[in-house]
């Protein structure tokens, strides 16, 4: 965790202290033995080091960090952030964790860069990482991130060697602890919160077993679908539930629109018989009160009124009718008496 | 002369204790061994110590939990399918003397854990049934109340939807303890072991594709039929309901109309009998007036009519 101008500085401390043979651990000046011209190349050597010296006894600690100090590889102190004094020469080491940092770790995909205004996410997927077995034994593709936070950089550092790559192992398999412990359909479309839950309490559960002083910060599950080759099957379900949906709809509109119209139409035919119903007992009123009154005038005049109605009938239908034949009583055939029609044609043909 | 002898013993001196002095760090122990031999106590606490220069060299250990990840190796399950397990596992060394001993470091170390974490996998792998590994102990699922709820289930034959016997946690305890047997000679204590992943190996994994496909298929085809189905039930509905208004209304309009002609009837009847000959003879002469040019009239010469050609003398009238 240390920034690379420690390192150098403690490269270039190496170089000059040891003269070559000692390890880092070694430490302890062990200064050259010239025999030769002693006076100034000394003073140069000793003011190098004093400058090297004064450089190295400080260090900063930015706000989103924490230092872990070690004085001969005890950890001594854990400082905040600001400027700080330690002792030079590799008696005190700096290591610079970010504890306020949320970090995340990512399964199934990768974040290509987060520069610009989008994220753009790598092509290739990790199918190794995301598919993995559901409950009833189906292939369920589950992309997810961990986002956690490096809460006590002392742990970090000393309790556990690579608890990254820990955290990584442990997500992947409480993942598939969970995905397994459920139907595949539940995985895909109810669960997901709940999934998401218990894998951030077994996963957080697991780095305080290790105590390696990670905070699971959430688990969030991205794509959740089935494996690649299954997909236009899942589709073709939602189409044809999609198609279901239509054909009710379809037949509740054709009922809806043929249904009220039927009914408008019961209710015309009703109307229609109510009307006849009271144009024929108008008209019988309308009649019997014509033939009583015809009544009472015949009754006054029976004889006169019967001929008077007679004749008048007569009077009335015989220019209407086509022929009229008078039949004399015993005779073999009947006499025409008006023959207006061949008259007619005659008078017609004579004319021509 | 004198000043050149100084620096010579200076320069002795500071490699006499830069061999005397290491430096054990935070996430290390260490063990002091002496012509390949250990000596003394086991160095725990971090910080400068010292040791006999020249002869005596430093073993250092790390003290923190160390990842073993294995290979991914193909097994079959006691159902026989072969699936891909791939597993992890935390460990430390407990006892620095006998790690050294037995396994001398890491490296060494993780040749041991690879065999016998390896085949103990594969032992509880092998005797297990996949459902046993892939599910838990606080599985939920009532095979009898998805079929209710869930309308997109199809229940299969092949895969029994029972609560696991062991489970994953279980497994993965018993693997534990089953490597942790042979460690405590090797100086190792295993924290932890974790199947990592478990999947079908490739040709099983198309196969359980083929057969999802074919599932969803079936879905796909009972809401289809399901679609039709209703709507053949909506328009049936539909039929039904509009015959019933018809028939009503026409049963309605049928009594409304019958109604009104007993009425009629009744009116008719009321007046016209007070003089039914009359009346006889009033209708048929309304009905006389209907006739047209298509009808042709036969006249006895004695009727009525002709009564006044012949002659204008008075007759009894009334003779029809």
């Amino acid at each position: 965790m240390s920034t690379p101008n420690d390192q150098l500085k403690n490269l270039f401390k190496i170089v000059r202290e040891s003269g070559g043979g000692g390890k880092q651990r070694n430490g302890g000046p062990n200064a050259p033995a010239p025999d030769l011209p002693v006076g100034w190349i000394g003073i140069g050597i000793a003011g190098l080091i004093l400058l090297w010296a004064s450089f190295s006894s400080f260090y900063t600690v930015q706000p989103e960090e924490r230092a872990v100090v070690k004085r001969f590889g005890a950890v001594i102190k854990t400082s905040d952030p600001g400027l700080h004094f330690k002792i030079p020469f590799g008696v005190d080491s700096v290591q610079l964790v970010k504890t306020e940092r949320v970090l995340k770790q990512e399964f199934g995909f990768r974040t290509l860069n987060t520069e610009r205004d989008r994220t753009q996410y790598a092509s290739e997927d990790h199918p190794d990482e995301s598919l993995m077995l559901s409950g009833d034994l189906n292939i369920i593709d589950v992309e997810w991130v961990v986002q956690y936070r490096i809460a006590e950089p002392m742990k970090f550092l000393y309790h556990q060697r690579d608890p990254e790559g820990t955290l990584r192992d442990i997500s992947e398999s409480v993942m598939r602890r969970a995905v397994g412990n459920r139907l595949g359909s539940d995985v895909l479309t109810t669960a997901r919160v709940e999934i998401s839950n218990i894998v951030r309490d077994e996963i957080q559960q697991a780095m305080e077993k290790y105590d390696n002083g990670i905070h699971v910060v959430t688990v969030e599950l991205q794509d959740v679908v089935p494996p690649a080759a299954v997909q236009p099957a899942f589709n073709e379900v939602n189409e044809s539930r999609q198609e279901r949906e239509r054909m009710i709809n379809e037949a509740t509109k054709q009922a809806n629109q043929q249904i009220p119209r039927a009914k408008g139409e019961a209710n015309r035919l009703i109307t229609e018989a109510e009307g006849y119903a009271t144009e024929r007992v108008n008209q019988a009123h309308g009649e019997t009160v014509r033939f009583s009154s015809i009544l009472a005038e015949y009754r006054a005049a029976p004889e006169v009124t019967r001929t008077r109605m007679y004749l008048e009938t007569l009077n009335e239908v015989l220019p209407k009718v086509g022929a009229v034949y008078v039949v004399q009583n015993g005779s073999t055939g009947p006499i025409p008496l008006l023959n207006l029609r061949d008259a007619k044609t005659v008078v017609a043909e004579e004319v021509r | 002369m004198r000043s050149s002898m100084i620096l010579i013993i200076a320069a002795f001196l500071l490699l006499l204790v830069s061999r005397s002095v290491y430096v054990v760090d935070q996430s290390e122990q260490a063990i002091l061994v002496q012509f390949g031999e250990p000596v003394g106590d086991l160095v725990s606490t971090p910080g400068l110590h010292w040791k006999k220069p020249f002869i005596q060299e430093v073993r250092r250990f790390d003290k923190r939990v160390l990842p073993w990840d294995g290979d991914v190796s193909q097994v079959p399950t006691l159902g026989r399918e072969f699936v891909l397990v791939d597993t992890t596992a935390r460990w430390r060394i407990s006892d620095p003397l006998r790690f050294l001993r037995s396994v001398r470091d890491e490296q060494g170390a993780r040749t041991r854990l690879d065999d016998i974490i390896d085949s103990v996998v594969r032992d509880i792998i092998s005797g297990t049934s996949l459902e046993e590994i892939v599910r838990s102990k606080d599985w939920t699922v009532d095979a009898k109340k998805l079929e209710e709820l869930e309308e997109e289930v199809v229940t299969r034959q092949d895969v029994q939807l029972t609560k696991p016997k062991k489970g994953r946690e279980f497994l993965e305890q018993e693997m534990l303890s089953a490597a942790s047997r042979l460690m405590p000679e090797l100086g190792i204590e295993l924290v932890d072991v974790r199947i990592r992943r478990i999947n079908y190996i490739d040709s099983v994994r198309r196969q359980v594709e083929t057969r999802m496909i074919s599932e969803r298929q079936s879905i796909a085809e009972r809401f289809r039929a399901e679609g039709q189905g209703r709507s053949s039930e909506i328009l049936g509905e539909m039929s039904r309901e509009l015959r019933t208004i018809s028939s009503e209304a026409e049963r309605q309009a049928a009594e409304i109309r019958g109604k009104a002609d007993a009425e009629a009837t009744r009116i008719y009847g009321e007046a016209f009998g007070a003089d039914a000959e009359f009346y006889a003879f009033f209708r048929t002469l309304e009905s006389y007036s209907t006739m047209g040019a298509n009808t042709t009239l036969m006249l006895g010469a004695d009727a009525e009519f002709f009564r006044y050609l012949e002659s204008t003398r008075r007759r009894p009238a009334g003779g029809r």
